[in-house]
């Protein structure tokens, strides 16, 4: 007695299809694409999904959670300073305190946890697939995204021909890290600054970025690490609560952009 | 030649609520005879008109390179609605961000009106924005105070710009050769009360003395003291800074000579 029901190798090809096709029409016109699976994307994609928004995560790997799954030194301990532990209450994460104010998680516990509250709320994701260009519209505003296969970037130029597609939505949250990916797009078009290094104190560097945290060009706010890389902030530690506080804000601005 | 105002205006920070900016007033008051009012913050009481504008001028004058004289040029849209936020919601501190104090005071004089830019009145601007200038040293150097017109007292300045004990930064630089990346902000829980920090209870009786340096400044045109002693010296490290403002309200010689003339002369 088999212990699977039955299914045919056209049936599951079909499911995947379909399954697939059913999302990604939905994201073909959204309200918010967030660009990278990261602690911040990830956070504000579970925020912005809990208000009812509908929201999409594109990320190039096929595994989301960026640099959340480890702390430093490849260790896989997670530090968040106080207020951000209350995060980890929001998301479910059991917790310790380490010391007055500094709290520690197990990354992988904390990564997956934050993964499943994004998708709970119903974000969309989509993996496996890498920003190439915004889509600029009226005053220049960006009001979409150009994705592609992840895959066609590893294959030679000459020998690819796999033409991205365009998504359109209201906002775009580069979520990107330090590349800051998104900024960088607008950038090579004229349109927008990445601020040099230099002018910052690096005491403050979480709070900077946290405050740093909106909209760095009409149409797109910039979230986490990609912020530092936008305006020149100083490197911070091993401790996530500015990643994490950041996708909050980052939702906080999208929200207040669209006019909810 | 003394060049005496008839009136001082102190505008409060609203961003440091450890800062009794009327306590302040009252002392200045009290010790030179001049009559002494409390604003508000300064960029909401002049500032109500044209926030975007003032916005604008303000992410200008941000320093990008703190080892290169000011590089003037057109601020990032995102620096722009940076400052938007904070001029929306005064009561937030600014952090990480070193602005040129030369540029900030010429703006904040732009936004003075008129009739209250005077020699006879003279006004002292509480800020939680760090500024700085850049120096013969070839660097930009934070300060407390810039002497002007307006005069400028940073908050942020107290905490930042005089040195903390050395061994904070040899243990800070210890953190960046071994390439690690630190919560800097952790370093600080050992040196403890070593050094005036945000929203310490301390700020108010500091800033009694940094405002008076900028009054003297005004008046006699000679701001600091040479005396460790004196609540007039310019003091290059915390501990001097706590050592010159904490212990009683102390002057050499010379400049309690100067601070009763100065008493004299107002109430006469």
């Amino acid at each position: 007695m088999p212990i699977f029901q039955k299914a045919g190798e056209a049936d599951v090809t079909r499911a995947i299809l379909a399954g697939f096709t059913h999302d990604f029409e939905e994201y073909a016109d959204t309200e918010v694409v967030i660009i990278g699976g990261g602690p911040s994307g990830l956070m504000a994609a579970r925020d912005l999904a809990r208000k009812n928004v509908k929201v999409v995560i594109m990320e190039r790997n096929n595994y989301l959670g960026g640099g959340f799954w480890i702390g430093g030194f490849l260790m896989n301990t997670i530090t968040v300073r106080a207020p951000a532990q209350k995060v980890l209450d929001e998301i479910g994460c059991p917790y310790k305190e380490f010391s007055k104010n500094l709290y520690v998680t197990p990354g992988p516990h904390a990564c997956s946890k934050l993964i499943a509250a994004a998708c709970d709320a119903g974000a969309k994701i989509q993996n496996m697939t890498s920003f190439e260009d915004v889509v600029i519209r009226e005053k220049n505003r960006v009001s979409g995204v150009v994705i592609n296969w992840t895959p066609v970037h590893t294959l030679p130029r000459e020998i690819t021909c796999v033409d991205p597609i365009a998504l359109e939505c209201k906002v775009v949250i580069d979520a990107t890290g330090h590349q800051a990916e998104v900024m960088q797009a607008l950038k090579k078009r004229g349109l927008a600054k990445i601020v040099g290094e230099g002018g910052m104190w690096v005491e403050k560097s979480e709070d900077a970025v946290v405050e740093h945290t909106g909209i760095a060009y009409p149409g797109v706010i910039v979230a986490g690490m990609a912020v530092s890389s936008t305006y020149g902030l100083p490197r911070m530690g091993p401790t996530f609560g500015a990643m994490l506080l950041s996708g909050k804000r980052a939702a906080e601005a999208a929200l207040k952009e669209m006019g909810k | 030649m003394w060049n005496f105002p008839d009136r001082l205006f102190l505008y409060k920070d609203e961003a440091t609520p450890s800062l009794d900016a009327d306590k302040t007033a009252t002392y200045l008051q009290e010790i030179l005879g001049i009559p002494t009012e409390t604003r508000q913050d300064f960029l909401r009481e002049y500032g109500r008109k044209d926030l975007r504008r003032i916005a604008e001028r303000i992410a200008e004058s941000r320093v990008k390179n703190v080892d290169r004289p000011f590089e003037s040029g057109q601020a990032a849209y995102g620096e722009i609605e940076f400052e938007l936020r904070f001029l929306e919601n005064p009561t937030k501190k600014v952090p990480g961000v070193l602005y040129d104090g030369l540029r900030i005071e010429r703006l904040l004089l732009e936004m003075l009106p008129r009739r209250m830019r005077a020699a006879k009145i003279q006004h002292f601007v509480f800020t939680s924005r760090l500024i700085g200038t850049f120096e013969a040293d070839g660097r930009y150097h934070a300060h407390v105070i810039l002497c002007g017109y307006p005069s400028i007292i940073s908050t942020s300045g107290l905490v930042e710009a005089p040195a903390k004990p050395k061994e904070y930064y040899v243990l800070k630089q210890r953190f960046i050769q071994a390439g690690d990346d630190v919560p800097f902000e952790m370093l600080k829980e050992r040196f403890a009360g070593q050094f005036i920090d945000y929203d310490d209870p301390r700020i108010t009786e500091v800033l009694k003395g940094y405002a008076l340096q900028c009054v003297v400044h005004s008046i006699a045109g000679e701001p600091f003291c040479q005396n460790r002693r004196c609540r007039l010296f310019d003091a290059h490290w915390q501990s001097e800074l706590i050592e010159a403002q904490l212990h009683g309200d102390r002057f050499c010689k010379r400049h309690r000579e100067m601070l009763t003339a100065i008493r004299r002369a107002a109430e006469s």
